[in-house]
């Protein structure tokens, strides 16, 4: 009996984690208008309308490139971070340590209104480059803890190995330490993408005409209540998973 | 590899940026982003329509504050806040015989609003109603006809607040015989007490896709503040949600199409409103996938289909204008205090 | 030292980044909390009145209480439900289904997060599938309301947390080497016992910092509590974003935001014994 305990409630946790997914699903398949019971289908026409709308495929585009974009920069800037403050002693490392990791500290809709603020100030437009900068901004710690924590003594041994063999310090770089920290930039650089793809309330502060998927679905959820929207969550979790498992089985699968 | 990652990165947000030649840059509500009503446009005159939809008009205003000269053509703006736009001198004037008020519903023209110091700035394209929204299955439709009884014992739990403090409010005024013009400091008490009733019945406040779920579901029975513009979706599939106009009255809403100040494209602005009041782009406008309203101008009754106009209730309109009140349209001190009497009773 | 100057070129631009885009606008954020709106145009200035109108209007206090309310309930509930899903999977799962189950725990978490709360209404409205299945077990005769309160928020923000808290509870408990556990079972300890003197002093760290990762992130957050909460109580978030959608008053707007930031303060403060931020 007492055995049986810890089944049930990992069964009962996997109920309540994929209870919302679930409805989602079954309803983006109704045949009505409304996504609500009873269950008539299934029907694929929310798909249909929804891959056909350009605004959503646009937003779908915008949203993949302020993610990539904003994580490439996120992850350069924290790699070199974490390799200068790793590698060399500099005085207030403690301190610089701390302001980079600040902005995890901090609710996003705090970084996004600052941000905002100072962007009207100065009279630059709202755009996707503005929602990438709010990104990388949310993203810059996270990488650089990832990073930082993965440098350890053997990639400084084979780093002073290269330059002992008259590497220059760029080449080092390229050569021994990017390769070998290759899976911790991987993985800070999918984490990155994850979380600004579906960030919403940055880009939502930070965007104008062309704006990001969560900002598109935010609208249609706005403008009234449909299986379009169902439709459209699936076709995202679908894309997500693929990535994630696509990412388990490439990345973090040779990590072990 | 990264490198090149970003520089791609910038170098496609570049093109994107670039685009095609002519653009207007319009601000409006999420009716004016469905495409049905834009690439017709787009296409007869070969430009790009960018569109930013924006939530109030305090939003909007600041927007305008912080832009450039030239930075916006277009703007439509809630009815009763043209004269905010105005005198914050961000609407230009507008050629008045070249649009088609004359053949508008005469009481949606609203130059009290649309025109100041006898210039026009703006022009009407849409209207409906703040009223209540209900589901005729469940509760007795002779009830609705009257506000006091919709938000009475009997109804306790059963009823949604539609999210926005003007027509709510509004309807809180009519119910207490204030009409809305006359909302003032002096008798925000009473229509606070009435609005505190109505939360008191109320088992929540929401949002448009709230309260439609809410009534869909059976969450709620009845939405205050609701109108066509909630239920004409939801009539194909549950004829039962309907609406209708009380004894007391209820409120109109409006909402007005300007060209912006300054545009550096006033004629194709200029050409974007009228394409708007046309009968074409009105009978587009009414049935946009955002939501649905009546057109200003009488004239797109001849393109829309009678079950577009059935859904619109179109016949009943004569009876609708006469017995409505126009949305309250507070001065910036008014609005602020009837703000937070609004949030100070949804906090309750 | 040449190695100094070298290592700054390194540090420099994310420095700079951080800097620019963090530092600056949280500063402007500060002196804009202390400026004043006289109609639409802002007077820069050193005012108090915006803090003070948060003393002033209930509303705007009453915000600050239920955003906290939620927060900590939101924090203790997560934690309580994700300790014993991630000591099951690192526990009692077979070693080499973990992963799976692992992965399986928090897909969701990649369903898009607007469309997750949007979710969340269906199912717990009238119709939903919550409804069916208490009247189903005979629980309830008639359906429960229970989308558009307090307690649909909650559970949108625990669904959401508790697949975040078992990701990070899991890797601590996976770091903590059997020895332990053995050394204790050996000196006599019964589970109970090692579980509260080895296994949950080694693994606090851990979910102390996930419980404060899920502070920031809950008490910032306006989606869930917009979707689910149904208007009748606001969070500061809401409030903000009121101030900022309707009225544009942007020096209240970054009063509150301050505010907001203050309570992550405290409960950073509250719990820097145990936190472990830069190493997530």
């Amino acid at each position: 009996m007492s055995r049986a305990i810890p089944w049930a409630y990992l069964a009962l946790m996997f109920g309540f984690i994929y209870l919302p997914v679930g409805a989602l699903v079954l309803f983006s398949f109704q045949d009505g208008t409304l996504p609500v019971p009873p269950f008539e289908g299934p029907s694929l026409r929310w798909y249909a309308d929804v891959l056909g709308d350009e605004d959503l495929t646009a937003a779908l585009l915008n949203s993949l490139l302020v993610a990539v974009g904003s994580s490439a920069v996120a992850v350069t800037l924290g790699f070199l971070a974490a390799y200068g403050l790793a590698r060399f002693v500099l005085p207030g490392a403690a301190l610089l340590r701390a302001l980079l990791i600040a902005p995890m500290t901090v609710s996003y809709l705090i970084v996004g209104l600052g941000l905002l603020i100072v962007i009207q100030r100065i009279g630059l437009p709202l755009s996707l480059l503005t929602a990438g900068i709010g990104h990388a901004v949310i993203n810059l710690p996270l990488a650089f803890a990832i990073i930082y924590a993965s440098m350890g003594g053997q990639q400084q041994n084979a780093e002073r190995a290269a330059r002992d063999l008259g590497a220059g310090e760029i080449a080092v770089l390229r050569l021994v330490t990017v390769p070998m920290l290759a899976p911790a930039i991987l993985a800070a650089f999918f984490l990155s993408v994850t979380l600004s793809w579906d960030e919403f309330i940055v880009a939502f502060l930070l965007t104008r005409f062309d704006v990001t998927l969560p900002v598109e679905i935010w609208s249609m959820l706005r403008s009234g209540l449909s299986p379009r929207l169902n439709a459209i969550g699936s076709v995202v979790f679908l894309i997500s998973v693929a990535a994630v498992v696509l990412a388990e089985l490439l990345v973090f699968r040779r990590r072990r | 590899m990264i490198l090149r990652t970003i520089l791609g990165g910038t170098a496609l947000a570049c093109i994107a940026g670039a685009g095609a030649a002519q653009e207007l840059n319009a601000l409006v509500w999420c009716d004016h982003t469905d495409d049905a009503l834009i690439e017709p446009f787009e296409q007869e005159h070969g430009v790009t329509v960018n569109l930013r939809e924006y939530e109030g008009t305090g939003a909007a205003l600041a927007l305008l504050d912080q832009s450039r000269p030239g930075d916006w053509d277009v703007m439509v703006i809630d009815g009763i806040d043209v004269f905010r736009a105005v005198e914050a001198g961000y609407l230009a004037e507008l050629p008045v015989d070249e649009l088609p008020t004359g053949d508008f519903f005469p009481e949606v023209v609203m130059e009290a609003n649309n025109v100041v110091d006898g210039k026009t700035y703006a022009v009407t394209e849409k209207f409906g109603y703040n009223t209540i929204s209900f589901n005729s299955d469940k509760v007795d439709p002779a009830d609705m006809d009257d506000l006091a009884a919709v938000w009475s014992e009997k109804y306790d739990g059963r009823l949604s607040i539609y999210d926005y403090y003007l027509p709510v409010m509004g309807l809180a005024a009519i119910a207490e015989g204030i009409p809305t013009a006359e909302i003032g400091a002096d008798n925000l008490e009473t229509i606070g007490g009435t609005l505190s009733d109505m939360r008191a019945r109320a088992a929540s406040v929401a949002g448009v896709v709230a309260a439609q779920t809410a009534l869909a579901t059976g969450e709620v029975d009845i939405v205050v503040g609701g109108g066509e513009w909630l239920t004409a979706v939801l009539a194909e599939e549950r004829p039962e949600l309907t609406w209708t106009i009380p004894e007391q009255g209820a409120v109109r809403w409006a909402q007005s199409i300007g060209v912006v100040e300054g545009s550096e494209n006033p004629d194709l602005a200029l050409e974007f409103v009228k394409y708007i009041v046309s009968p074409e782009g009105q009978a587009r406008l009414a049935t946009s996938s955002c939501f649905w309203g009546m057109p200003a101008n009488a004239r797109a009754g001849e393109i829309l289909t009678d079950e577009q106009k059935a859904v619109l209730r179109w016949d009943d309109q004569p009876d609708y204008l006469s017995r409505t009140q126009l949305y309250p349209a507070p001065d910036a001190d008014l609005d602020i205090e009837m703000q937070d009497l609004w949030l100070e009773t949804l906090q309750q | 030292m040449t190695g100094t100057r070298a290592g700054w070129g390194f540090v420099a631009p994310a420095l700079i980044w951080t800097l620019a885009f963090f530092v600056l606008p949280f500063a402007v954020m500060g002196a804009m909390s202390l400026a004043t709106l006289d109609g639409r145009t802002l007077v820069w200035g050193l005012s108090l009145s915006n803090y003070a109108e948060l003393a002033e209007k209930a509303y705007l206090w009453r915000a600050v209480v239920v955003s906290l309310e939620i927060t900590l309930t939101v924090t203790a509930l997560s934690v309580l439900l994700a300790y014993p899903l991630a000591w099951i999977i690192a526990y009692r799962v077979p070693e080499r289904w973990q992963r799976l189950a692992l992965l399986l725990a928090i897909l969701p978490f990649w369903t898009s997060y607007v469309v997750r709360s949007y979710a969340w209404l269906l199912v717990l409205s009238r119709e939903g599938v919550v409804n069916q299945a208490l009247i189903g077990l005979g629980l309830t005769a008639e359906p429960v309301t229970l989308a558009n309160t307090r307690l649909a928020t909650v559970t949108g923000f625990v669904h959401f947390f508790v697949m975040l808290l078992t990701l990070t509870i899991y890797a601590n408990l996976r770091q903590l080497s059997p020895n332990y556990r053995r050394a204790a079972m050996d000196l006599g300890a019964n589970a109970v016992q090692t579980f509260r003197h080895v296994i949950l002093p080694l693994t606090l760290p851990g979910i102390v910092t996930g419980a404060f990762l899920t502070f920031v992130l809950c008490i910032g957050d306006y989606i869930t509590p917009q979707i689910l909460g149904g208007n009748t109580e606001l969070t500061v978030p809401q409030v903000i974003m009121v101030q900022l959608g309707r009225r544009a008053d942007f020096p209240l707007a970054s009063a509150l935001a301050l505010v907001l930031m203050a309570l992550v303060t405290l409960a950073y403060l509250a719990g820097a014994r145990w936190l472990r931020v830069d190493r997530l």
